[in-house]
């Protein structure tokens, strides 16, 4: 709820914070074999995130 | 009722009926449930199945979204593996009805000024697509990744209806960023995903010319294009470590992943020869597979089967007048939708000739596997490929819709609204449901549970440790389904020759670690066999032998094969291709380096391939399979022999066909409603049938009627007794094989 009550730039900038870590560590995860957590995040990451980045963008 | 202003058209905009939308996508959600295959299905279900859970590779260009998607469906604690995927299945179409229903209720906002008269044509717009055949039945098995695809293209058309009805401001240049964005993530699951881009382009260019002048917004849209591709990297990474699916092998990491190895030439360009599908060498555009009319005619085919799938031809009639009435149901359907809804006409508009004429002429597609039966001597596809046309069934769907409202307005509307009209005009809109009515039995695979058996049949049919060449899809997919999700005789190792022809293939079967024999698992009739696990790898040869072995011999004359006391002729004129391939050549290989040290079988579906490498005289059936010999077969009082199969072991056989689930797995079902891969029903109608000849040379009488009796019930319980009887030219083709368009062998006889 505390995310909704920031400035609109500065959501936008932890959503885009949050979705590229959601990647990074989701790749990581997989380019160290793990086949449950890498994948969850990503998806997560990319179906979720990356587009709530670009629309909290400002 | 909130309303809002959309810019530059005349009237205010309705606000979406958000809640109705999710209330018509959760009871379509329902449907599928109710109708949701129990497990895995033939075809590509099993690879996408095995490929979801192992987190592999499946067939070029290797799906990553849909990877992604399908493994953490799998986690999903719901029922088994198969039905956790093909849940992702119907949720990915009951997405796409809700927002086709909010486009319908949009499209109609200047159609009607009441509420409940839009919603309701809406709802219909929601049932029709969500019921037409080919999305139906796409979406109650997760044999494709296309409904994962048709959930992009709905919520791509969503987003562009929203930016035409207000293409200005900061948030119209999000949704188209955002459009973009989903546009390249779509690519990653299917090429198809870029064919809403035409669409979404003409209409940018048509409501607002001037966008495409605005540069920085042209290159956000770029980035986020390029970022939505990135799922593609998925791939070198888990081909790296060597999933047991690993199509392609799109790395050039040889043992374990690396950044050297990741990062080389040998991983770029395995990738892209994922990525633009080089396995399949798809013929150039202008060298037409089929006139381009009969091309039509197959998407035509197709469109007749969505209203009334009628698979066995009981009802030609009704179903092609319902087929005319529903495509000029579209076309009015259309007209209704440039006349009340200009702005999104000119996104909708273009998105269903593109998922229509365009995709045909792309496609350039063969002659149908049911299209015109009685058309002899031309070039066929092996299946029905109506899934290539499931956005193009499930859009016009909707167009369908919008004339079915455009009648009722024509019935209810006076210059004044009349409620009491409207209301008793509304029952017009239950033609919706024809599609519902007309297709249930045939979409619906609420009890198919034939493939799953029909995996573990042929697997138990092989002998502990053995190596069992295949075919094509069908006799292939379900046992690695079997093998990696299930844990069924893992083995066993399946060597398919259509992709022993590839490079990745015979490299994949070299590195694979073979479990140890599960006697208490395995069927009984192993139990008291003794199973010691070899020593050596299926292949002899390394790595760099493997790949050096010639995609093909030009030789066309008989040739000696010789393996121990093995002594063949192999005869390239009986073979696929009229001469040796690299996987008939790898086939030769495993008998050599596994004769006498591992069983090696041949399946059955692989029609007269023993008798074209000169095999017969040391075949020896054995249920659903044919085991080779290291040396030749004697008739004894249990080895009959049997005319065009070699031998056939009539205990083993018998035990075997005790313990098949699959013979009454279809009886159940009471129908194969997938006619090119009848030859899976029909494999079984004739063990059964061959065991019955083999009881009656015994002297068995009471044997021999109860196998006929079988053979008979079950061909009657798959509809298939018009097999047996019919004259040979009025059956449909019967193919077990390989649904790829092309493989990578490029001789042609």
């Amino acid at each position: 709820m505390r995310l909704l009550t920031l400035a609109p730039a500065r959501r936008g900038h932890i959503v885009l914070a949050v979705a590229a870590a959601a990647l990074s560590i989701g790749y990581a995860d997989l380019i160290r074999g793990g086949i449950t957590l890498g994948p969850v995040l990503i998806v997560i990451g990319y179906a979720v995130l990356v587009p709530a980045a670009i629309l909290t963008w400002r | 009722m909130a309303m809002r202003r959309s810019a530059e058209t005349t009237h205010d905009v309705p606000a979406p009926s958000y809640g109705i939308a999710a209330l018509v996508a959760l009871g379509v959600f329902a449907l599928y449930v109710a109708t949701l295959a129990p497990t895995t299905a033939m075809w590509d279900a099993s690879e996408y199945i095995t490929a979801a859970y192992t987190l592999g590779i499946p067939h070029p260009p290797g799906n990553p979204l849909f990877v992604l998607l399908g493994r953490v469906s799998s986690l999903v604690p719901i029922g088994s593996v198969a039905v956790r995927v093909n849940l992702l299945a119907a949720l990915c179409s009951a997405v796409s009805s809700g927002i086709w229903f909010l486009v319908a209720e949009r499209v109609l906002a200047a159609w009607s000024r009441v509420r409940w008269t839009r919603i309701l044509a809406a709802i219909t717009a929601a049932v029709l697509s969500a019921t037409v055949f080919t999305v139906w039945n796409q979406s109650v098995v997760n044999e494709k990744v296309y409904t994962v695809s048709l959930a992009f293209f709905a919520i791509v058309s969503w987003l562009t209806v929203l930016w035409c009805d207000d293409p200005d401001g900061r948030f119209a240049d999000k949704l188209l960023v955002v459009i973009a964005y989903l546009i390249g993530l779509g690519y990653t699951n299917h090429p198809a995903g870029l064919l809403v881009g035409p669409a979404v382009t003409l209409a940018v260019i048509i409501r607002r010319p001037v966008t495409i002048y605005r540069w920085k917004l042209i290159i956000a849209g770029g980035l986020a294009f390029v970022l939505g591709l990135t799922p593609f990297a998925v791939e070198p990474i888990r081909a790296a470590w060597h999933p047991v699916m690993n199509e392609g092998e799109p790395t050039g990491c040889a043992d374990t992943i690396g950044f050297a190895c990741t990062f080389s030439e040998t991983t770029r360009t395995r990738l892209m020869s994922n990525i633009n599908r080089d396995q399949y060498g798809k013929p150039d555009l202008a060298a037409r597979q089929a006139p381009f009319t009969a091309q039509v005619g197959m998407w035509w085919l197709y469109f007749k089967w969505q209203w009334l799938r009628d698979s066995h031809g009981v009802q030609p009639t009704v179903q092609t007048m319902l087929a005319m009435g529903f495509f000029l149901l579209g076309v009015l359907g259309g007209f209704t939708h440039w006349k009340y809804e200009r702005a999104s006409f000119w996104f909708f508009g273009p998105l269903v000739v593109t998922v229509t004429l365009a995709l045909v002429y792309y496609m350039n597609f063969k002659y149908g596997a049911s299209q015109s039966p009685g058309l002899t001597g031309v070039a066929r596809e092996v299946r029905d490929r109506d899934y290539f046309y499931l956005w193009s069934y499930s859009t016009w769907s909707v167009w369908a819709a919008l004339g079915l409202a455009a009648m009722w307005r024509s019935l209810a509307a006076r210059a004044a609204f009349d409620a009491r009209r409207w209301m008793t005009s509304a029952p017009i809109l239950l033609l919706g449901l024809i599609p519902l009515v007309g297709n249930w039995r045939d979409a619906s695979r609420a009890k198919e549970t034939a493939t799953r058996e029909w995996a573990h049949d042929l697997l138990n049919s092989i002998e502990p440790y053995g190596v069992l060449v295949t075919l094509g899809d069908n006799d292939t997919f379900p046992l690695w389904y079997a093998q990696e999700v299930e844990g069924v005789r893992p083995d066993v190792t399946v060597a398919v020759t259509s992709l022993l022809n590839t490079d990745w293939f015979p490299r994949g079967l070299l590195r694979r670690k073979i479990p140890a024999y599960d006697v208490a698992k395995g069927p009984e009739i192993y139990r008291h066999m003794s199973a010691a696990m070899p020593a050596k790898p299926v292949f002899s040869l390394s790595y760099q032998q493997l790949d050096s072995v010639p995609e093909y011999i030009d030789v066309r004359t008989p040739q000696l094969f010789q393996a121990g006391a093995l002594k063949a002729i192999v005869d390239p004129s009986k073979l696929e291709y009229g001469v040796v391939t690299r996987g008939d050549l790898m086939v030769l290989q495993l008998l050599k380096d596994n004769l006498g040290v591992r069983p090696v079988y041949i399946a059955r579906t692989s029609g007269s391939y023993v008798q074209a490498l000169g095999l017969e005289p040391y075949a020896l059936v054995q249920g659903l399979a044919v085991k080779i010999e290291p040396s030749a077969i004697a008739a004894t009082p249990d080895t009959l022999a049997a005319a065009g199969t070699g031998h056939i072991d009539v205990l083993r056989s018998r035990a075997l066909w005790s313990s098949y689930g699959a013979p009454q797995a279809m009886i159940r079902r009471g129908d194969w409603v997938d006619r090119p891969s009848v030859g899976i029903p029909l494999l079984y109608i004739g063990t059964a049938f061959m065991l019955g000849q083999v009881a009656e040379q015994r002297g068995e009488t009471k044997e021999a009627d109860r196998m006929r009796r079988a053979a008979i019930e079950l061909a009657e319980g798959t509809r298939t007794l018009d097999y047996f009887v019919a004259p040979a030219d009025q059956r449909a083709p019967v193919e077990n094989g390989d649904s790829r368009p092309q493989r990578s062998v490029p001789v042609r006889p």
